[in-house]
């Protein structure tokens, strides 16, 4: 009994602390994200006295839109802790890989394509994400055993740059769409109504399933991946399904809110710095920090630049460029 | 060696003329070679004074301009770091000068546009600042350098993405074409506030193949060979800076051009620099002139920019070389 009051003991404190600050961060986040907008006499308040139009703000523009951030972090947060931990690569993440352009690219041909709508989109979105990430594992050598994390890195960006480059090559041909594009290759949630906030849940419900059931093949894996074959945990399975889960949820994430960056590399260190090494608690904090980080982001787009909305991949890329940076000058980030 | 670097001077600069022609008869309206040589030299007959003159023309001497500066920038900043990957858009010029002009033209639409290519060297020579400085303190490998271009790189794109989309959309609509690196509207006004400059650092640099051979040997070799390879380094970088970043206020962020220009030449040609540096020069200068004469004639009357194709080329060309280059210099 005193063995486990004085061990669990601090870690339950050491935990508690991280842990409530968390759901406090959560809570201010998607208040933030709710009282913020075009018209500032809409507040929380209307949940208690729902008079006709403000009501309907709120339920009808506020809501979905939070929602969908908060299922954006947590989407693109699990993608790039999957991503880091199957690579053992602190900079990997969607966009870093080039699986959210190569989503972005799928999408842009099923708008080319006729005759594609709805869940089409979404399957050639996952289909973009799946090959670029493939090019690019290839191109660092993953399938034949050992990644190189330069070549990942730099490949990934080369990878990203193409597909980036093709897309607006196609929207160039097609003058109707073009206006709107700027906007969306920057990541916006402007116009989100409730049918995306259903195609994000779906997606990030599973994931999330799935992430914490690779979770202890992802702790064998930070181990190297002899060891983890020793263990009986072949490192080219969890590659494979981790590689997969990730770009389902960040290709999903980007047909409804374009290709938003940085978001799947920032989540990941956040959880790590703050509740340590083991991908079994990560799994569900990285969601955690994911949505209360991207519904404080998109509160942030609605305030900084009042009455313009800055998109909120652009506050993302704001924060999470610098934070890119400063993780390449790191002493000991490639060793 | 003589005869192949004349071939090859010789190859690119008949491939510039076709190309040349061809920028000039191809794009929403063909014009026939007899109305264009009629405008050219004024001679009788049928004319195109306004496409030609005032819209083809400016726009290919830019392309050639620009072209061969943005090659020149590659060549001395990947001799400077001895790296094969590095290009002036890897090392993040071409993005902070973006950044610098892009904040130029919102907080001060009133300067005169002869400023412009000052304020995109000075946006230019921050951002390669931050990289040199590190390739300087610690020694870092290759591939490291080039991860921390890119790093710096997205911080001033997502600063430009930050001001396109929040700035008011009228003041940001010529910004816009201009940053994907497109040569759309483009005239003499803006010829003539870049060729000056783009001549004399080209020149300069042509003169410097000396010591970018010296360099190229490595740090010890060239202070042996009595170098003063701080200085020579410093000017050197800083004149790559320069190219770079004023050829970016004139055509907006074409990258890979930089990177692919140097690679082809020294394929042409070998390493030494007083044969790369010219041809570089002109394969510079044909990439883009194409780029933007292919990009007009595509699917007229839609224009696709230059950046946009040589992204698209210059980016599995990347891949390439990444793939190909010896696996020690990429660790």
């Amino acid at each position: 009994m005193t063995l486990t009051a004085t061990h669990i003991g601090p870690t339950v404190i050491r935990r508690a602390l991280p842990v409530t600050a968390l759901l406090l961060a959560l809570v201010a986040g998607g208040v933030l994200s709710l009282s913020t907008g075009g018209r500032t006499d809409v507040g929380l308040w209307q949940l208690f006295s729902p008079d006709g139009l403000a009501a309907s703000v709120l339920a009808d523009i506020r809501a979905p839109r939070t929602l969908v951030a908060a299922l954006l972090g947590i989407n693109l947060g699990i993608a790039g802790l999957v991503l880091q931990a199957v690579t053992r690569n602190p900079l990997a993440s969607p966009s870093i890989l080039g699986i959210n352009q190569g989503a972005a690219l799928g999408l842009a041909l099923s708008l080319i394509l006729p005759g594609l709508a709805g869940a089409a989109q979404d399957v050639m979105a996952v289909a973009g994400a799946i090959g670029a990430g493939a090019i690019t594992f290839a191109i660092a050598g993953g399938f034949s055993g050992k990644t190189d994390p330069m070549r990942l890195i730099l490949g990934g960006m080369a990878v990203g740059a193409f597909a980036f480059a093709t897309v607006r090559f196609t929207y160039t041909l097609d003058d109707d769409i073009a206006r709107t594009v700027v906007r969306w290759t920057v990541g916006d949630i402007t116009d989100i109504r409730w049918p995306a906030v259903n195609r994000l849940a779906w997606v990030a419900v599973p994931g999330l399933l799935a992430a914490f059931a690779l979770s202890h093949r992802l702790n064998l894996m930070a181990m190297g991946q002899d060891q983890a074959q020793g263990l009986g945990a072949d490192p080219r399975v969890t590659l494979s399904l981790g590689a997969l889960i990730a770009a389902v949820m960040a290709g999903v994430s980007v047909t409804v809110a374009g290709p938003i960056a940085f978001t799947g590399l920032v989540v990941p260190h956040l959880a790590r710095f703050l509740f340590g090494e083991d991908n079994r608690v990560l799994v569900p904090t990285t969601a955690l920090i994911g949505a209360a980080l991207m519904m404080v982001a998109d509160g942030l787009s609605k305030i900084l630049t009042a009455p313009i909305e800055a998109p909120i991949g652009v506050i993302a890329a704001l924060i999470g460029a610098p934070w890119f940076l400063w993780q390449t000058l790191r002493r000991d980030a490639f060793q | 060696m003589m005869t192949r670097t004349l071939v090859s001077l010789f190859g690119l600069s008949l491939a510039i003329s076709i190309t040349l022609y061809w920028s000039l008869t191809a794009g929403a309206v063909d014009i026939p070679l007899q109305t264009v040589l009629n405008t050219l030299f004024d001679l009788d007959g049928e004319q195109q004074q306004f496409i030609v003159n005032r819209s083809r023309l400016p726009r290919s001497l830019i392309a050639i301009v620009t072209g061969g500066a943005l090659a020149l920038s590659g060549v001395i900043i990947q001799a400077l770091l001895r790296n094969p990957l590095a290009s002036p858009k890897i090392v993040g010029i071409n993005s902070g000068a973006a950044l610098a002009v892009l904040l130029a033209t919102l907080l001060l639409p009133s300067l005169p546009p002869v400023w412009l290519p000052l304020i995109a060297g000075v946006g230019g020579v921050i951002a390669a600042g931050i990289v040199y400085l590190l390739a300087e303190l610690r020694s870092v490998s290759a591939a490291r350098l080039a991860l921390v271009g890119i790093a710096v790189g997205m911080t001033a794109d997502a600063g430009v993405d930050f001001l396109l989309v929040t700035a008011d959309s009228y003041a940001v609509s010529a910004p816009l074409v201009w940053l994907t690196g497109s040569l759309w509207g483009r005239g003499w006004s803006h010829l003539a506030t870049v060729w000056p400059q783009l001549v004399v650092l080209m020149l300069a640099c042509l003169a410097m193949a000396h010591r970018l051979d010296l360099i190229r040997l490595g740090d010890t070799q060239a202070m042996g060979l009595g170098m003063n390879i701080r200085v020579e380094r410093f000017a050197l970088l800083g004149l790559a800076t320069f190219l770079a970043s004023i050829s970016v206020s004139a055509v907006g962020v074409l990258g890979f051009v930089g990177l692919m220009a140097p690679h082809i030449a020294r394929k042409l040609v070998g390493g030494r620099h007083v044969v790369v540096l010219p041809v570089a020069m002109l394969t510079g200068a044909l990439l883009v002139l194409l780029a933007d004469a292919a990009g007009r004639s595509l699917m007229p009357p839609i224009e696709v920019s230059a950046g946009i194709l040589s992204a698209m080329f210059g980016a599995p060309f990347f891949i390439f070389l990444l793939l190909t280059t010896r696996a020690e210099r990429t660790q």
